[in-house]
């Protein structure tokens, strides 16, 4: 039953695989959101589909199932709508659809706005410090580049704005709340609210998802850069940014040259850069700027309702940007620091849980590892980047988000149960996998999964396997163990 | 059924980052070419069967990531390479001077005989120049290699330096190659054929080859 809704699930991703895709969070400031917004506002329509009722039941049942992180219920949306309503449903989708594809395809040919080209590490000065060898260049002008600089036509995935997504951030991922959700948003105002905020409580209720109107507050709280304490809030947001700017000027200091300027770009330099030097052992490596996206984009929405699309970062004031930006910066460092040795020498973080990853799939689907191995595929050829990046890269950045609600109620949610998560994420495939049978066309699949559409409801099924499976091996002495 | 391809090799890819390894990969397979930097993490896989004298070949070819830290992942690929583009930036000396550490590592992780081509990469970029197309032809002569000057941005030698290196593979299976030659060719008697089979050395047994 469950399976065999989300087999049929699956297949709704009819996306072939193939090369380099856009990657969300590698790239600053974000891709121009002007020419994809309709896309967007269309997505929201098309994803609210067919098959939903079906699999919310499975999801929920599965909820039901797992008892304690789910205990909640609120998250129920859709149950009650009637057959008729997918039918019309699924018109108005291919209608959509279609609209889509055209906008979509008159995008590409608009030139595009200039944009400053991005390179994911610090400029000159910071590669004195660090280990790394990265040549960053503010890459010219010369040529065609700028003509050619058309991100909108990268092979597969259309490109959508960072912060356009923002708006897709509900807990059920509806645009429209519905009671439950104010229901929910109800009880996170209360947590947070109350004298001493109950972080036990708070992380069950965000467990299966953090409403968007709160997630920068409670992201603050569950990362441990806020204390649970109200009056305490104020003081410590005060003290902790005054410290990061005091670095900034202590080794960052480029607050008079002349081409100063807060632009994307700049403040993730400079939180990299900061991160970086503070974290000798590691240094900057690449895949880390990824990191820094989901904080970023979760503070900025505070600052910016509606609009965030078509957001131009230097609108805001000197104050409100330097709060994002530190902000950023030590929840990112919380974040790095149960997981840095992912970025130590020769990485052992990340050979431990591909190794772990490849031991954990021998045993729950014996089936697609023997495909591994039967072509010759190692784990560490698609999963390294899995691992390194969080799955960032093989996610919309709203799925991450998402995900990232969940790894943040979760014990060891970014060291350890992303295990799982990884995981469920590769069993979600299967058929896809088996039907291939050779080493090519398994690498170009692993290496370009069709996950354009997902959004909250494919993530949440994703989560309640990976809890499954961690529920499942946690407690088997002779499964898995750390 | 037609069969896809006579042979099959893997090149790979090195190079500091951001001298555009990603990009000459990109152009050369989907004749795509973006000016932004997305780093590449670990090892990207990409493949495409081009013709060379008459034998249909696949090539893979592995992306690898330029920083330093990914370097105990990406050494891992270096031993099942027949072919390594070992590519630097004109615009960036630092680039060129690290491709003597790039070749030392070729010549302890690849395995004997690879073939190897010096890239400079970035080559519409004459105003920011700084490494002489002599210095990278006197690299070259050094080590021995062929030596291209290209662009992703402009389509300048990409196809003719992925094309070098899989003629310089070719030449250097020769022997291998022969058996692949004369049945590419349908000129191959039955008997031959069972002559091949009966060979027990000969590696080029099925239609489809690959040295790994």
């Amino acid at each position: 039953m469950a399976a065999e809704n989300s087999k049929q699930f699956w297949k709704r991703s009819a996306k072939l695989p193939g090369s380099i895709q856009p990657v969300y969070g590698a790239q600053h400031p974000p891709l121009d959101p002007r020419l994809t917004k309709n896309f967007i506002k269309e997505r929201s329509k098309v994803n609210a589909v067919p098959l939903k009722n079906k699999k919310a039941s499975s999801f929920h049942e599965f909820a039901r199932n797992t008892s304690d992180a789910w205990d909640i219920g609120d998250d129920e949306e859709e149950d009650f709508s009637p057959p008729s309503f997918q039918t019309l449903n699924s018109k108005v989708a291919l209608a959509t659809a279609a609209q889509v594809l055209e906008n979509h395809s008159k995008l590409r040919v608009k030139p595009e706005r200039s944009q400053s080209t991005t390179s994911d590490i610090p400029a000159n000065y910071v590669i004195k410090s660090s280990s790394d060898a990265q040549l960053s260049r503010n890459s010219s002008d010369s040529c065609l580049r700028n003509a050619l600089h058309k991100q909108q036509s990268l092979p597969l995935r259309p490109i959508i704005p960072l912060v356009a997504r923002i708006s897709d951030q509900n807990a059920s991922g509806a645009p429209p709340m519905t009671v439950r959700e104010k229901t929910r948003l109800e009880k996170f105002r209360q947590l947070l609210s109350s004298h001493n905020t109950d972080l036990d409580e708070l992380r069950k209720c965000s467990w299966p998802g953090v409403p968007r109107e709160v997630r920068p507050v409670t992201w603050r709280l569950l990362s441990g850069y806020l204390p649970a304490n109200t009056e305490r809030r104020k003081p410590t947001l005060q003290r902790k940014r005054e410290e990061y700017f005091g670095f900034i000027e202590q080794y960052y200091d480029s607050r008079n040259e002349e081409h100063h300027q807060d632009t994307y770009r700049q403040i993730f330099e400079r939180i990299l850069f900061i991160w970086a030097i503070r974290h000798p052992a590691s240094g900057y490596v690449q895949g880390i700027n990824d990191l820094v996206t989901p904080f970023f984009v979760v503070f900025l929405s505070e600052h910016v309702e509606e609009d965030v699309e078509n957001f131009d970062v230097t609108n805001l004031s000197q104050d409100v940007l330097r709060s994002i930006e530190a902000d950023s910066f030590w929840c990112m460092s919380k974040l790095l620091d149960g997981i840095q040795d992912n970025y130590t020498f020769a990485q052992p973080g990340i050979q431990k849980k591909v190794k772990a990853l490849e031991e954990l799939v021998s045993r729950i689907d014996e089936q697609v590892h023997n495909h591994f191995r039967r072509y010759e595929v190692e784990y560490l050829q698609f999963a390294f980047r899995w691992m390194n990046n969080l799955l960032m890269r093989e996610l919309p950045l709203r799925c991450t988000i998402r995900l990232w609600d969940t790894y943040q109620s979760e014990p060891e949610g970014f060291s350890h149960f992303h295990l799982y998560v990884c995981a469920a994420f590769l069993i979600k495939w299967r058929k896809e996998i088996l039907d291939e049978e050779d080493f090519q066309g398994l690498l170009m699949l692993l290496q370009n999964l069709p996950t354009i559409h997902w959004g909250n409801e494919e993530i949440g099924l994703l989560l309640a396997e990976a809890y499954r499976l961690k529920y499942m091996f946690a407690d088997a002495p002779n499964h898995y163990r750390r | 059924m037609a069969k896809q391809y006579d042979v099959l090799f893997r090149l790979l890819l090195i190079g500091d980052s951001g001298v555009g390894k990603t990009c000459l990969l990109c152009r050369f397979t989907d004749n795509e070419f973006h000016s932004s930097h997305i780093s590449t993490i670990g090892v990207d896989f990409k493949m495409k069967t081009i013709e060379v004298d008459g034998i249909k070949v696949r090539i893979q070819i592995w992306d690898t990531a330029g920083q330093e830290r990914y370097q105990t992942i990406t050494k891992q690929y270096y031993r099942r390479a027949q072919g390594i583009f070992l590519v630097y930036d004109i615009s960036s000396e630092r680039s060129y001077q690290h491709i003597m550490k790039w070749v030392s590592d070729v010549d302890e992780y690849a395995p004997e005989g690879v073939q190897k081509i010096l890239i400079g990469n970035k080559a519409d970029e004459e105003q920011k120049r700084q490494v002489g197309r002599e210095q990278g032809q006197q690299l070259a002569k050094e080590y021995g290699m062929d030596f291209y000057e290209t662009s992703a941005c402009t389509n300048l030698n990409i196809k003719e330096s992925f094309t070098r290196l899989t003629e310089l593979v070719l030449q250097a299976h020769r022997k291998e190659l022969d058996g692949v030659r004369t049945r590419a060719s349908k000129e191959l008697a039955l008997a031959e054929l069972e002559e091949d089979e009966s060979r027990p050395e000969g590696p080029v047994n099925s239609s489809k080859t690959c040295w790994c």
